[in-house]
């Protein structure tokens, strides 16, 4: 019969916990099936998905690799497992490529016949059937594996797709990204959904600076990251009143800087009222003017009792990119709309800021009427993967 | 809500709607059916070339019914190819459905040439005549600017063209057809490009003018329509709504009443001394700027004030800058601040005053943040 292996990583680190972890593995992986007809097995050390309909196995295997917290996936062959049924079912492999190699696990340790010499034999079986292909122990084209599990049954499989690893989604809590339409930050929130955060977005827009299409941009860019967190709840402000304020008041160079402590106030209500544990961001170090080291103390400096996580900060643009166009973000992201941190752009911002000087600057401003007044523009979007 | 995006498309005549449904529903027909149904419906497309062709007042040639603009011009473009060391004439002025279609022709190693823009818009004819040889193929240049309403010289062009070669001459008529008075037989041309949607009919219909069909190859391979100039099934409903809005409009009196109406807007506009506007001949088309303020803010900001216009040609806005504009001369600041406001006959003067003060004011307020 064939079925999907499902491996999972780091979960073996979780001791004690580990059962909370793996109901909530199952549960994603039940939620992503959603709509799917299978049966779901729970072995040791490995999930098994069975009695699918054959002609969704390819959409089930897209939906599987999608799942934070699975390692590899397989589509194997299930046997019982005795000899006799491995090796008849290994006698009908047809090698497609020059050489090959049989390697055996057995989580059973009962099984009758050592793991080497199992595989020298079964190899031998296959060469008997495969005339003109060669046995290549190191680095062999085709990789044939038998995995004799606990459960009585044994998988035969000859590829494992690798999946998105990391911990289950909602593991880590809940926190909130901070989602401008540029290239950073669906990765940013892609990186620590990874890590088992669900993920709330929080959008800031500059009507009539900003365009309508930088808005339905930021929520298809959000309806991208559902793939695979799911669920996001996409929280939209104005910041155009701020802005104009900035504008108007503050010296122009402060501009983004006191923009950026603006909105990470605004963030940090939006967290409280929400529950959510974290901000995240997709500042990189150094990228641009307002992520320089000193640019990140003024912006946390608002930020009292939550970490702020920013998962891109040690990477360059490129890998940026790269992991943008894995998650599918990437063409998006480049659409031409100027977003809210392109508007009353300085021409010099400063780059070394200092909290004294902003709160100089920011003395010119009423903050706590400007965050409330932005706060009560907050328009909210669910976004849910099709 | 005031419209003064006119340029990009026009609200459909409801009659036209009706004639529409009338060539949908019930005379539904496949022309090139052989039963008698389909040959009426024949015939009725077959009139509705002649309607178009009285109102070009071309006197001879075919019509082409095509999918609309952007297919005739790229009709137009690849159908006068021809292989060997021939010259390709464009306007830099040109709309991105002939200057793109230019681009292909040197990106598949032709000789492309394009000439430059004055700073009223018209395109600089002495340059013209200096690139035309014996060795020309084609030039193509528009009859209106969608971008700035000016009116290039046609008949000049032909002239200027004839006396140094046999090339072919296209005009992409899209913003003058219905909207100003001319003669095809006057312009001496090979082909015009007309579009029904900017002229309140149907989108997704157009035409063709071709005075001369053995100068063109089809583009379109299939069932041999319109004498195999262009296969696929004719757009019966698409067409006779159009031959209805081609047939209703009276070009003299709509130019009068939209030229009231575009001076009428200056007036109000031009009292602010901030406003600067672009001359042009076309009543139709209006580009204006508000000196420290951005276009497309102002464009967005007028949205919610009930008045729509558009930065320039609305086929184009995903792109960065401004080719038309910049190659006039204008410095990148005034590109930035300008938008375009474009008329048709059907408005009210009360409208037209009401939406150029609700500029005004936006753009007041706009600047006083000098973005």
């Amino acid at each position: 019969m064939k079925v999907i292996l499902l491996r999972f990583g780091e979960l073996y680190l979780k001791g004690n916990n580990r059962n909370v972890f793996e109901s909530m593995l199952i549960n994603n992986i039940k939620e992503k099936l959603q709509g799917e007809e299978y049966r779901f097995q729970k072995t040791f050390g490995r999930y098994v998905i069975c009695d699918y309909k054959p002609n969704r196995e390819v959409d089930i295997v897209e939906k599987l690799k999608k799942v934070f917290g699975l390692y590899s996936i397989s589509i194997a062959e299930e046997v019982d497992a005795t000899k006799e049924d491995i090796e008849n079912f290994i006698k009908n492999i047809k090698i497609k490529t020059e050489n090959f190699k049989v390697y055996v696990k057995r989580a059973d340790k009962n099984f009758p016949i050592s793991s080497m010499d199992f595989a020298k034999e079964l190899g031998g079986i296959i060469l008997e059937n495969n005339t003109n292909k060669n046995v290549e122990l190191y680095q062999p084209q085709t990789l044939i594996s038998v995995d004799i599990r606990l459960n009585g049954k044994a998988y035969i499989f000859d590829e494992i797709i690798k999946c998105q690893g990391g911990l289950p989604l909602g593991s880590a809590g809940k926190a909130l990204l901070l989602l401008s339409g540029g290239i950073d930050s669906p990765v940013a929130g892609y990186l620590m959904a990874k890590r088992g955060l669900k993920i709330e977005a929080l959008h800031f827009h500059s009507y009539p600076y900003t365009s309508e299409q930088a808005k339905e941009k930021v929520l298809t860019l959000a309806k991208k990251l559902c793939d695979y967190v799911d669920e996001v709840k996409l929280h939209i402000v104005s910041f155009t009143k701020v802005q104009e304020e900035i504008h108007i008041r503050c010296r122009n160079e402060f501009m983004i800087t006191i923009m950026r402590r603006i909105m990470m106030r605004i963030a940090q209500k939006i967290c409280q009222n929400n529950e959510l544990g974290a901000i995240v961001t997709g500042e990189s170090l150094g990228q641009v003017a307002s992520q320089t080291m000193q640019s990140m103390t003024v912006t946390g400096g608002v930020v009292d009792n939550l970490p702020i996580f920013r998962p891109c900060i040690a990477m360059d643009k490129e890998d940026i990119m790269e992991i943008a166009n894995k998650i599918d973000t990437y063409q998006t992201s480049i659409l031409p709309y100027e977003d809210c941190c392109t508007v009353f752009l300085p021409k010099n911002p400063v780059i070394k800021p200092t909290i004294e000087k902003c709160l100089k600057e920011e003395s010119y401003l009423n903050i706590d009427e400007l965050v409330d007044q932005a706060m009560q523009t907050e328009e909210i979007v669910v976004l849910k993967r099709d | 809500m005031i419209y003064l995006d006119n340029a990009a498309t026009t609200k459909m005549f409801e009659e036209a709607v009706g004639e529409y449904k009338k060539y949908a529903c019930d005379l539904f027909y496949n022309p090139s059916a052989f039963y008698r149904q389909g040959v009426e419906v024949l015939k009725c497309i077959n009139d509705a070339r002649k309607s178009l062709i009285q109102k070009l007042d071309a006197g001879c040639g075919d019509i082409i019914f095509t999918s609309g603009a952007t297919e005739s011009n790229n009709l137009a473009v690849f159908g006068s190819k021809r292989n060997g060391n021939w010259n390709y004439i464009f306007s830099m002025g040109e709309h991105p459905s002939v200057f793109n279609a230019a681009k292909e022709l040197e990106r598949q190693g032709n000789k492309v040439f394009f000439v430059s823009l004055q700073e009223n818009g018209e395109i600089d004819y002495s340059q013209l005549e200096s690139l035309v040889d014996e060795k020309t193929r084609l030039v193509s240049v528009m009859h209106i600017s969608n971008e700035t309403g000016a009116v290039n010289d046609i008949k000049r062009i032909s002239q200027i063209v004839r006396k140094k070669s046999k090339a072919l001459i296209h005009v992409d008529g899209v913003q003058a057809f219905n909207k100003i008075e001319f003669s095809l037989k006057e312009f001496d041309i090979d082909f015009y490009t007309i579009s029904a949607h900017k002229f309140h009919g149907p989108k997704g219909v157009g035409a063709l003018y071709v005075k001369n069909k053995n100068n063109l190859k089809n583009i379109i391979f299939g069932g041999g329509q319109e004498e195999n100039y262009r296969s696929g099934t004719e757009n019966v409903a698409g067409i006779m709504a159009m031959k209805w809005a081609n047939e209703q409009i009276d070009v003299k009196r709509n130019f009068e009443k939209t030229l009231k109406l575009k001076k009428l807007m200056e007036s109000v506009l031009l009292k602010d001394e901030k406003v600067k506007i672009v001359k042009s001949a076309s009543p139709y088309i209006l580009s204006v700027s508000y000196s420290g303020v951005n276009g497309e803010t102002l464009a967005r900001a007028l949205q919610d004030e009930g008045v729509l216009i558009s930065t320039g040609s609305a086929c184009s806005t995903k792109k960065a800058g401004n080719r038309i504009l910049e190659n006039m001369g204008f410095k990148k600041s005034r590109i930035v601040s300008s938008v375009r406001i474009s008329f048709n006959a059907y408005m009210e003067e009360d409208d037209i005053k009401k939406a150029g003060e609700i500029i005004l004011s936006c753009a007041k307020k706009l600047a006083l943040l000098q973005v």
